[in-house]
């Protein structure tokens, strides 16, 4: 015997068994319909007895186990059930021919037997026989389950029969010596006369008959023999049998104290590999009418519990092994067993018997020891198969007794074994689908979110490894996209624990694989219906903060002060409390202060960071967000090996108005894209995600005719402000037009223009500008496009009367007039474009006052005594640029008042400090300047007269 | 003079066997704080090992029930016999679970000595869980811890 039925329980000890196969051809889903229904009648009870007899079914049974037979009665095919098609009379005895061909392959042991024909029709089908049923099609068959119930009760007299008439044998008759297999051979010219051999000859007998009576529903007389048979064969060390012996104790024992059976029901009997879907239907179908047959007749109680008469035994409890006794028994047997090599089967098989019972007891530590053992027995040169199956039971069993990791472990290896090297077809499959069942003992599930609650804590080496086998498995089965949604798992959850190196690989095979089936973010569905979730990279990059950015000044939304009023309104009516609750979910959900706006580019900053030791290509990466709509417009990013933190702006358009939030962002790396969303990244530092998005404005767009100024005035953080630069000569007027274009999508109603002057005191200047804003105004509202000029006069009229002071505060600045705020409940889009701006008026200016230096220095004089003969330096600043050969520029200011001028040196060669000199006539005025100007020329270097400019 | 090198083997080898193949600390929770075993080669091997042996620990605790607990003892014995190795296991009052791996020829090997490796490792891991800067919960990263291990390791020749 060499191959164990795995799924053995010690109630099988109670069964007969019967065999049903099919005899020629028969389609195969037909006959394991005809075998379900067989199957179906498991346990029928017998006519004017209390008794019952239960029936195991097999369609496959090896003759060589049936030699095992009379060691153990219930390894003894009993019944044979044969299925058939026949179409034809003509075929009909060619088909009987094959059952009776059949029936010999377990002739010694069969009680009877059985022909279903199906398809037969006519004469022939027509007579009556016992032993033949005939059907017309698989279709049409309605008493099947009658006629295996009378087949049933046919073996049952058999059996009965059988039972009695060796119970009935006195002593004084010769017995003959039952066997297994293996000792034949070893009993050949032994003494068949001795005391010794008739023990031995006896005490097997009973432990037959004991089989015989537990199979016939006679549990305590089995009980009974059974005892006398362990006494039997103890004295005659008569291992093997005694083994057996005490195994039938065990087994009719069990059955007494667990009548709901040992196999665990459904879950515990899976169907093998070997032995079919038989198995399964009949074991939800086992069922025992509880102890029924057990009626305490206390007068039959005996000291020793062993007599010869069995018949006052009946009915009696005390022979039954108490549950830990059953234990006992049950490991005496086992290492009886262990003896002989040859009975590795039988070892193998009580083992896993006594691991079923020892769940039910809740032993586990005592089973795990039978396991460890059953382990460890040799049956041989095992076909690959069969060692998967044999991990595949242990796996189950260890699962039965609660070692879930140990049964992991084991079915991880049944798994490798699907696959070894040695087989020709590699299973990829099947070992996809243990290494599957093999997560939860390593506690490993395929959801991702279970990973992001801080570091990953379990047996990452473990676990990484099984990941690496599923990987490939998945691979070789031919499904990429499985591989790559392991692998992405394997990067994402693993990161932590893998080195560079594995790294390097593990990105590599994923880029392999995504290059033929890219991985996505939808859920993948098992044909066994195992869902994959998707895998997000969220640590691919590592994003450590997200931050909505304001739109820059020119785009920001200005409440029109006409609104404010209302607004205040809208405060909390609440009274003001200091006690803030928040906590961090609420912070992430917090309104930002500032606006977005429809139709603008909005961005939103993430501090990224890259743990990889290479180079990391992140694609296609842009914003999630829910509430309004928003198009995200995706950049590409390279980021340094393990760089530290790295700004990213990612961009978007709202497309409508409301509320945006923003959820996550999106990334393609290595060919897998990933969904990463913010609420699953608790790490993620945020300042709120939310923002109102408001209707699109209109966006204006400001140049003037004027050059921008150089120093912008700092603008305050409301205002927006563009700044442009004149100098001008007291009492000078120049235009200035401003152009006003709309560039956006809105008409533009409204247009307000005020002017402020600062830096100076009010009342010396006065008004300097003026403009008229009808013209304008009358052009609005500006359809998008359209552009409106609007003309400034600035008129320069200062009164220098005011004496030093006024001087003191001008100092070298000039006048600046600054601001022109364009008050415009509008935003005000302020690009001054400087290829644009018209410089003609000025420079025309300034040219005539552009001199150029005679070798003679008194030109200066000259030229100042015309001005002031003019008037035209009175009361006025007039700037001297002076820029000798080699480019050197000098710039004097001379303030000439009424009564007093002023000398200022504004940019000297270094021997002149800036200083005032006062002066109090225009002569001594333009003489200091001479000697002035004469001496810082003369300072410069190989200066040649004819190329000094003077610039007024 | 040859009598006494035999000694010297003798001792030397009793010492030797004193040693484990694999020292594994468990959290709570069942997640290894600390795994280090000799061959560095075969790893993984112990990984599983000492993976499998919890369902004994955990088998064995709850066994004890939960009356028993407070006089418990800490030793839990010899988990289970495989081919090459025995496996010890050593549960403290915080549930915490310290697996020994030595190997099965080491046949001089008492269980006395095997209690002695436990309790060393125990004042050790409280020494750890001492440190204000360690987390309890995260992997185990100190030296003093280490190198207590490595005493009680096999040396890899």
């Amino acid at each position: 015997m060499s191959v164990p039925d795995y799924m053995q329980c010690a109630e099988d000890h109670q069964t007969v068994l019967v065999v049903v196969q099919p005899v020629g051809i028969v389609p195969e889903d037909q006959f394991f319909r005809i075998y379900k229904r067989i199957a179906s009648v498991a346990q029928v009870s017998i006519r004017d007895s209390q008794r019952n007899l239960y029936i195991r079914y097999r369609h496959h049974y090896l003759p060589e186990n049936n030699e095992w037979g009379d060691f153990q009665t219930h390894r003894k095919v009993v019944g044979l059930i044969s299925v058939t098609t026949c179409g034809s009379a003509k075929e009909w005895p060619q088909t009987l021919d094959r059952f009776h061909g059949q029936k010999e392959v377990f002739g010694a042991t069969l009680y009877d037997s059985r022909l279903l024909v199906f398809g037969l029709q006519g004469e022939i089908a027509e007579q009556q026989r016992t032993d033949v049923a005939f059907y017309s099609s698989y279709d049409d068959c309605p008493n099947v389950e009658k006629r295996v119930e009378d087949f049933v009760e046919s073996i049952f007299i058999v059996l009965e029969s059988k039972r009695l008439d060796r119970a009935t044998d006195k002593s004084g008759d010769k017995i003959p010596l039952l066997c297994v297999p293996f000792e034949k051979k070893d009993f050949v010219g032994l003494d068949t006369d001795s005391r010794h051999y008739k023990k031995r000859c006896q005490g097997r007998m009973r432990k037959h008959v004991g089989d015989l009576c537990l199979q016939a529903g006679m549990l305590q007389d089995a009980l009974v023999h059974y005892h006398m048979a362990v006494e039997l064969l103890r004295s005659v060390n008569d291992f093997l049998w005694l083994g057996a012996a005490l195994e039938g104790l065990c087994s009719a024992s069990v059955i007494f104290h667990y009548p709901g059976g040992t196999a665990g029901g459904a879950a515990g009997r899976k169907p093998s590999l070997a032995q079919g879907q038989g198995q399964a239907a009949d074991a939800g179908k086992r069922h025992r009418p509880g102890a029924q047959e057990v009626l305490i007749d206390p007068g039959a109680l005996t000291a020793n519990g062993i007599s010869a008469d069995t018949s006052s035994e009946i009915g009696r409890a005390k022979n039954c092994l108490g549950p830990e006794d059953i234990i006992e028994k049950y490991k005496e047997a086992i290492s009886y067993y262990g003896k002989y090599k040859n009975a590795g089967v039988i070892e193998l098989e009580a083992c896993v018997k006594a691991v079923r019972v020892l769940a039910i007891q809740k032993r586990a530590m005592e089973a795990s020891e039978f396991l460890q053992n059953a382990v460890y027995i040799n049956l041989g040169q095992l076909s690959e198969e069969e060692k998967i199956q044999r991990y595949s039971i242990l796996s189950e069993l260890y699962h039965l007794i609660g070692f879930h990791r140990k049964s992991a472990f084991f079915k991880r290896v049944a798994a490798m074994q699907c696959v070894a090297p040695t087989i020709p077809e590699p299973g990829w499959r099947a070992c996809y689908k243990l290494l599957l069942e093999t997560l939860p003992g390593y506690s490993l599930s395929l959801d991702p979110k279970d990973f992001s609650k801080g570091t990953h804590r379990g047996w990452a080496a473990v676990q990484m490894r099984l990941l690496h086998e599923l990987v490939y498995a998945s691979r070789r089965m031919g499904n990429p996209g499985l591989s790559v949604r392991h692998l992405s798992f394997l990067l994402q959850t693993m990161l932590d624990f893998l080195s560079d190196q594995e790294k390097k690989e593990v990105t590599q095979s994923l880029e392999n694989y995504t290059s033929k089936c890219p991985g996505g973010m939808e859920v993948l569905t098992l044909p066994d219906g195992l869902k994959l979730p998707p895998v997000a990279f969220t640590k691919l990059p590592i994003i450590r903060s997200v931050k909505l950015l304001d739109l820059p000044v020119s785009l920001r939304p200005h409440k029109q002060k006409g609104l404010l009023e209302n607004n205040m309104s809208t405060k909390s009516p609440f009274i003001y409390s200091p006690i803030i609750m928040h906590t961090r979910g609420e912070e992430r959900n917090k309104n930002i202060e500032f606006q977005w706006v429809q139709g603008e580019v909005c961005e939103v900053q993430l501090m990224v960071y890259n743990p990889m030791p290479f180079e990391l290509r992140v694609e296609h990466m842009g914003l999630l967000t829910s509430g309004v709509e928003f198009e995200a417009l995706p950049a590409a990013l390279f980021l340094p090996a393990e760089s530290g933190l790295y700004p990213v702006t990612l961009v978007g358009v709202p497309r409508t108005a409301g509320n945006i939030t923003v959820t996550g962002y999106h990334t393609s790396v290595f060919g897998v894209t990933s969904d990463c969303l913010l609420e699953g990244l608790p790490s993620v530092i945020t300042s709120g995600c939310m923002v109102e998005v408001i209707p699109s404005l209109p966006r204006l767009q400001l140049s003037t005719s004027l050059p921008r100024s150089a120093h912008p005035l700092q603008p305050s953080k409301e205002e927006l402000s563009s700044s442009v630069s004149v100098q001008l000569f007291n009492g000078e007027t120049q235009h200035l037009t401003i152009t006003l274009e709309n560039i956006g999508s809105e008409d533009l109603e409204t247009l307000e223009v005020a002017s402020k002057t600062c830096n100076t005191k009010e009342k010396l200047f006065g008004e300097f500008l003026s403009w008229d804003l009808e013209e304008a105004v009358s052009q609005l509202p500006l359809k998008p496009g359209q552009s409106v000029t609007l003309t400034v006069n600035i008129k320069v009229r200062l009164d220098f009367s005011g004496g030093e002071n006024l001087l003191q505060d001008l100092n070298d600045d000039g006048i600046s007039v600054t601001g022109l705020p364009i008050s415009s409940p509008l935003r005000q889009v302020l690009k001054p474009r400087a290829e644009t701006k018209p410089l003609g008026s000025e420079s025309s200016k300034t040219d005539y006052n552009h001199v150029k230096l005679s070798s003679d220095t008194t030109f200066i004089s000259q030229f100042l005594k015309l001005h002031v003969a003019n008037n035209k330096i009175k009361n006025a600043i007039t700037t001297i640029y002076i820029t000798t050969p080699d480019k050197t520029h000098y710039t004097y200011r001379i303030y000439t008042g009424a009564r007093i001028s002023f000398l200022i040196p504004v940019c000297c060669p270094p021997t002149r400090h800036c200083k005032y000199e006062a002066v109090h006539s225009i002569s001594r005025l333009v003489k200091l300047l001479k000697n002035r100007v004469e001496d810082d020329v003369q300072a410069a270097q190989r200066l040649s007269a004819d190329e000094v400019v003077l610039t007024v | 003079m040859e009598h006494t090198q035999s000694r010297d083997a003798c001792w030397h080898s009793r010492h030797h066997s004193k040693m484990a193949v694999c020292i594994a600390v468990i959290a709570k929770e069942n997640y290894p704080l600390y795994i280090r075993s000799v061959p560095v080669q075969n790893e993984l091997k112990f990984h599983y090992t000492v993976h499998t042996s919890l369902d004994v620990v955990e088998e064995k605790i709850s066994a004890v029930g939960k009356a028993m607990a407070d006089q418990r003892e800490l030793y839990l014995g010899l988990l289970y016999p495989t081919e090459d190795y025995k496996v010890y296991g050593y549960v403290t009052n915080s549930k915490v679970k310290f697996v020994i791996v030595v190997d099965s020829s080491n046949t001089s090997l008492r269980d006395n000595e095997i209690r002695s490796m436990f309790r060393k490792l125990h004042n050790s891991f409280t020494d750890v869980m001492c440190n204000p800067f360690y987390n309890p919960g995260d992997t185990i990263q100190s030296k003093a811890f280490d190198s207590m291990v490595s005493a009680m390791m096999v040396q890899a020749s």
